[in-house]
């Protein structure tokens, strides 16, 4: 990302060339930088200027008034604890998950393409659809899961009365632990193969070389996968709006869907922004660490 | 080898879990009603019901939601295609005042995720009058930092000399992009392209956000909302499932290696 500095030349040295190159530089860039000025900058500027306005027309000045109601209210907070809860396990989960199917994946086996590709397909399917199917196949009436639990003389389970947080982590994992795979193949595969050849020479065993070679050499990748898992776990808007309906009891209230039916439903404009600002501050909080932290782990093999 | 089999064992085990529920979707779609909603759950229907997906039909605009899907999707792909590439070259080989400024303000905008735009979206496209159009799905997402990065990345081992021969030979500035270095970024533009549809074509939150007329819902929203209007139709959802989810796998089909290739670079996201 990082680019030689242009070299500053004082305005009467710039050449005619340098001149047409940066007239062609800011014709061509026109159109972007009108839309992202236009689609990111405005909104971003209008949710701040939104967020410390208050009322039904979100029109009376608060100052941090939002804000201070969202550290107070009961409801944001257990969203936000609830948002933060499901982060973390499909974090840990996807990461654990991930690399388990990478460490197997990793090989010359046939039909490698195939595995690869059938464990990616639930992360480029729609929520909508996922969702959907998988409130049928949980459904304690209907559903497929309780039968088959059943038939093989496993206890059955209400699943998304009894442990509904639980049971959208466990979707969410099916849904993304294939493609954190992916991640960790590519990881895997940038380990010169000298090291581990040096390790069995040495006489480590498989379990040795997991954890003095390959652990501690796809930290990189590991910390990326943390960090992306998080920031998306922490904008998880579906599994609430179709699956539970945030419940029972807003043990689901994913806080994106929180932000929406405080917007959408509630009309509360100026205090859904200020709570989506806050969560936008956490977001960017971690992609900072990443950035820190990536810049500083570059290993060098 | 024991490892070499436990291996083969435990992926094919996961590809399993994986594609069961999938096609337990195709199964739902071909029962009867009565089928679905028996308490006994049936694994594969005794004769299968194609004419759901006709039914489904009937019951909601559902060709309306297909177009408005295809629509939305495929322009926002093709603008894709069209500016992230020509600004990713920009900014890749042009010299001029602010470069690194632009760049990162461009770049910055990945730390932003889609739900803090969200609102101001919905007030912006409200005041024009413009929910329930096609400008209100498409506008928010012509472009991104990551499709530029991407093709930034792309283009810039692309030698210098070929822009400098060319312009010494008087082609003009568009010309050079146009027939010297677009053709070079085909591999990177069909990931991009791919990736692009795929995940607009299944974008949920903002097409609920931004529609509220039936007839402009994209097809995971038109979905939902009727699984939400007609809870007792579990057939005719599912069949709705599976055609949102046709485009997918023939993309992953056809283009097997694009997508092993690419998934890793949209971890830079």
């Amino acid at each position: 990302m990082r680019s030689p500095a242009p070299r500053a030349v004082p305005e009467a040295r710039r050449t005619p060339i340098a001149r047409r190159e940066a007239r062609t530089a800011y014709l061509f860039l026109a159109p972007a930088l009108v839309f992202f000025a236009v689609f990111f900058y405005t909104p971003i500027a209008d949710i701040l200027n939104t967020s410390t306005l208050t009322g039904p027309h979100a029109d009376r000045f608060d100052g941090l008034g939002n804000y201070a109601d969202a550290f107070r209210d009961p409801a944001a907070r257990n969203s936000f604890k609830v948002t933060l809860l499901f982060a973390v396990g499909t974090t840990v989960g996807a990461i654990v998950l991930g690399l388990a199917l990478a460490l197997l994946a990793n090989r010359q086996l046939r039909g490698r393409t195939l595995f690869r590709l059938a464990l990616l397909v639930p992360y480029l399917t729609s929520i909508a659809v996922i969702g959907l199917l998988w409130q049928n196949i949980l459904d304690p009436q209907t559903g497929i899961l309780n039968r088959v639990l059943d038939e093989l003389g496993l206890p059955t389970q209400q699943w998304l009365i009894t442990h509904p947080l639980a049971t959208i982590v466990a979707v969410t994992l099916w849904m993304i632990s294939g493609y954190t795979m992916m991640l960790f193949l590519a990881g895997l595969q940038g380990i010169p193969q000298v090291y581990y050849e040096a390790a069995t020479v040495d006489g480590a065993g498989p379990w040795r070389r997991f954890f003095s070679i390959t652990l501690p050499l796809l930290a990189p990748t590991t910390l990326f996968v943390s960090v992306m898992a998080v920031i998306s776990g922490l904008q998880a808007f579906g599994q609430a709006y179709i699956i539970t309906g945030g419940g029972p009891a807003k043990q689901t209230d994913l806080y994106v869907y929180h932000v929406y039916e405080t917007a959408f439903r509630d009309r509360d404009f100026g205090y859904s922004s200020a709570l989506s600002v806050l969560l936008m501050l956490v977001i960017v909080a971690f992609t900072v660490v990443q950035l820190r932290a990536g810049r500083r782990g570059e290993v060098q093999y | 080898m024991a490892s070499r089999v436990a291996a083969y064992v435990m992926l094919t085990l996961a590809c399993l879990l994986t594609v069961i529920p999938l096609l337990y979707m195709v199964s739902l779609s071909l029962q009867t009603q009565g089928e679905t909603l028996s308490g006994g759950a049936v694994l594969w229907p005794d004769s299968p019901q194609f004419q759901n997906y006709a039914q489904l039909f009937e019951q909601a605009p559902f060709g309306r939601f297909i177009v408005n899907s295809v629509v939305v999707a495929g322009a926002i792909t093709l603008a894709h295609l069209a500016f992230d590439p020509l600004v990713g070259y920009v900014f890749a080989k042009f010299r001029f005042p602010f470069r690194n400024t632009l760049l990162v303000a461009i770049l910055a905008t990945l730390m932003i995720p889609f739900f803090v735009r969200m609102i101001p979206l919905y007030v912006m496209f409200s005041d024009l009058g413009w929910l329930d159009s096609y400008q209100a799905l498409v506008l928010p997402f012509l472009m991104d930092g990551f499709g530029i990065f991407l093709m930034r990345q792309f283009i810039q081992p692309i030698p210098d000399d070929l822009i400098h021969a060319a312009r010494v030979d008087g082609a003009g500035e568009f010309t050079i992009y146009w027939r010297i270095i677009l053709p070079q970024t085909k591999p990177a533009l069909a990931v991009l392209g791919l990736f692009t549809f795929v995940f607009q074509w299944n974008e949920f939150l903002w097409p609920l956000v931004a529609t509220s007329d039936e007839t402009m819902r994209t097809i995971p929203v038109g979905l939902t909302r009727f699984s939400e209007e007609h809870f007792q139709l579990w057939h005719l959802t599912a069949a709705g499932s599976v055609i949102a989810f046709v485009p997918t796998a023939v993309l992953l089909v056809l283009s097997q290696r694009y997508f092993v290739r690419g998934i890793t670079l949209t971890g830079l996201k």
